[in-house]
């Protein structure tokens, strides 16, 4: 925890020193009516400059390294595969469509992530799939990406 | 006072066929929300705010508020049966409640826990309803000077409570506030922040932010350990819930307390039911005679922090509504829901949109009955509810997340921005910074900046302005007060141990 701290606190006070700088630079400060499109932009990053150099003092002088934080290695694995299969969702969705890309998506995790039975994870990902299809598409008419097979 | 006029209308609002079929979905789903652990009342609402685009914004916020109060009470049933809290305002409640629930008592204290939250919710709604017109009416002298301090305030408190860092704390509101810069600038009309992206002109959307932050961001820290919990079993008939004399006894005084405490704390910008309920366990237990009693099965331990957080969840409605500033976390995005249904919150909401506030306050009552008699005559349907695993519940809350991402404006680009909010919102409960601050402060930046800009535009004495008139001079002066006192503490703490570091 206090490695983490101390490198949140330097990427922080580099992100607040940056932020100022380009309101500085790329937006008005001050316009002819008063405070411009610069103005309140600016004091947050010199405000969240100030919070980081604060932050990373008492981080420096913080004698305990604090409990651990990370996941383990299958703590880790199992965030990596949900972060993962929610990125492949997004790719997929324009291609499959929507509803299709629900359904494999609750599959797979259900099937080779929780390990379930093919029955009870084919059950329960058509079954989403389906009353997700009939509140989304037939009841509040949200457009759903439509996938190649049309649905 | 035409409180009773106003009543009338509220309840003709609320009592359409339509908005009752609201209310009791919201009061069914948000007990089921609050009932299963690792959601929780913020992502809740995060979640269902999507549905209620179609709506009239009437139905949509009796749907959010019905959902807020429900999860008050279902929470209480985790806390009780599995000793783990449904959410964040019955922690609690599993120390009495638990112990309660071991001896073979979980029907009393559970029913001893909706008999509180109804009496104390019905109060906090009748107080919501008196305070909040005379408040209404106070806020509407508010020049841009005491808006600014106003909100100066609301993200000083909110931010100084939630996270156990204050600086973590400051950091996170300070980030939110960046966030809110992103796209076009109402005033001058420039871009910025937008890293040349055409998405980003139109600014970071609230949703995918708060759907990412609150419900992606804990199925993620669900999602890294997995494993279940065992529940008690108990019986639940309306005789083994329904508490004894001597219950009744022992828990009135505890629920008038936390009721009057839980909605002060409520009002308050900042404090919402969680920190209600740890107030109201921590004075039961000063004012008991009996304390020893407390840790293993005191009914007023369930009681007195059970009434204080219905109570607050009400209270917290009150700045919300008249003034724009909300109470809590859950407010906070009820907040942004209402300005995507191009409403204003503020003072001018109670005389522009009358029957809005006033079908949500007949609502609330409506909604309370519904609750009590849900979780006096149902409590075995949630118990089944918690027997679904949170290994399939887990995917779900998933499609959930991504499904209401998307449909606010059908772009994929919104479910992106969801996914890595959720990472961000993992990574920020992790690390001890507060998600909370940073959404509240997303919502109120582009307001704050339009008033201070305002401010700075009248005033012949620069940000001194704040301090010139009263109203805002007093607000400015709490809302320093509130960041310099943790802050110093914390510089104190750190610079007093500078005892030299173990080898």
């Amino acid at each position: 925890m206090r490695l983490a701290d101390r490198i949140a606190a330097v990427l922080l006070l580099a992100f607040g020193a940056g932020y100022a700088l380009t309101a500085a630079r790329s937006y008005t400060y001050w316009g002819a009516h008063g405070p411009g499109s610069g103005f309140f932009p600016f004091w947050l990053g010199v405000a969240l400059a100030v919070l980081a150099a604060l932050f990373l003092a008492a981080a420096v002088r913080q004698p305990d390294p604090g409990a651990a934080w990370l996941p383990d290695r299958r703590g880790a694995v199992r965030l990596g595969v949900v972060v993962g299969a929610t990125a492949l969702f997004i790719v997929l969705a324009p291609l499959l469509g929507m509803t299709l890309a629900t359904a494999l998506f609750l599959l797979g995790l259900l099937r080779f992530l929780e390990g379930h039975t093919w029955r009870v994870a084919l059950g329960v990902s058509l079954t989403t799939a389906a009353v997700n299809w009939a509140i989304f598409t037939w009841w509040l008419s949200v457009p759903f990406p439509v996938g190649v097979l049309g649905f | 006072m035409d409180v009773f006029a106003n009543l009338a209308l509220g309840f003709s609002v609320a009592l359409t066929p339509f908005n009752v079929f609201m209310a009791m979905v919201g009061v069914v789903v948000g007990t089921l929300i609050g009932a299963l652990p690792g959601i929780g009342p913020v992502s809740g609402v995060a979640l269902l705010l999507p549905l209620t685009f179609g709506m009239p914004p009437t139905s949509g916020i009796i749907v959010l508020a019905a959902l807020y109060a429900g999860t008050m009470y279902g929470g209480t049933i985790t806390s009780v049966l599995i000793n783990t809290p449904g959410e964040s305002a019955s922690v609690v409640t599993c120390i009495d409640g638990y112990q309660m629930a071991l001896q073979g008592r979980a029907g009393p204290a559970l029913g001893m826990a909706a008999l509180g939250s109804f009496a104390a919710g019905t109060v906090g709604v009748v107080l919501l309803m008196l305070m909040s017109p005379l408040l209404a009416r106070w806020a509407l002298s508010f020049g841009p000077p005491e808006t600014f301090a106003l909100m100066l305030l609301g993200l000083t408190t909110v931010t100084g409570l939630t996270g156990d860092h204050a600086l973590k704390g400051y950091i996170s509101m300070v980030l939110g506030l960046m966030l809110s810069m992103v796209g076009f600038d109402i005033i001058s009309g420039d871009a910025r922040y937008t890293g040349g992206i055409a998405e980003m002109l139109d600014g970071v959307d609230f949703l995918p932010v708060a759907i990412g932050l609150f419900g992606m961001g804990e199925v993620l820290a669900g999602a890294e350990e997995a494993g279940g919990e065992q529940i008690l079993n108990a019986r639940y008939g309306l005789r083994d819930v329904w508490p004894t004399a001597a219950d009744w006894m022992r828990s009135r005084w505890a629920i008038a307390r936390g009721t009057v405490l839980g909605f002060v704390v409520g009002v308050l910008p900042g404090a919402g039911p969680t920190i209600a309920s740890f107030l109201a366990y921590t004075m039961e237990k000063k004012l008991s005679r009996h304390p020893e009693e407390f840790g293993h099965g005191a009914i007023e331990g369930v009681a007195g922090p059970e009434s204080a957080n219905n109570a607050a969840s009400a209270g917290a409605m009150v700045p919300m509504l008249t003034l724009g500033i909300p109470g809590s976390a859950t407010t906070a995005v009820m907040l942004g829901g209402l300005m995507m249904w191009g409403l204003r919150p503020g003072p001018l909401l109670f005389e522009k949109n009358p029957d809005f506030v006033w079908g949500l306050i007949a609502s609330q009552y409506v909604a309370n009955a519904m609750l009590l008699v849900l979780n006096i005559a149902f409590i075995p349907l949630f118990v089944r509810a918690l027997r679904l695993p949170y290994s399939i519940l887990m995917p779900l809350i998933i499609v959930f997340c991504i499904t209401g991402a998307y449909s606010q404006s059908n772009k994929l680009w919104d479910v992106g921005q969801m996914l890595v909010f959720g990472v961000l919102g993992y990574g920020m409960k992790k690390l001890g910074y507060s998600p909370a601050a940073l959404v509240l402060a997303l919502v109120l930046g582009p307001l704050a900046e339009r008033a201070l800009r305002q401010s700075l535009i009248i005033s012949d004495a620069g940000v001194l302005i704040l301090f010139q008139r009263p109203i805002a001079a007093v607000l400015t002066t709490l809302a320093l007060l509130a960041v310099a006192v943790p802050v110093v503490r914390a510089a104190r703490r750190a610079l007093g141990r500078r005892s030299p570091l173990p080898a």
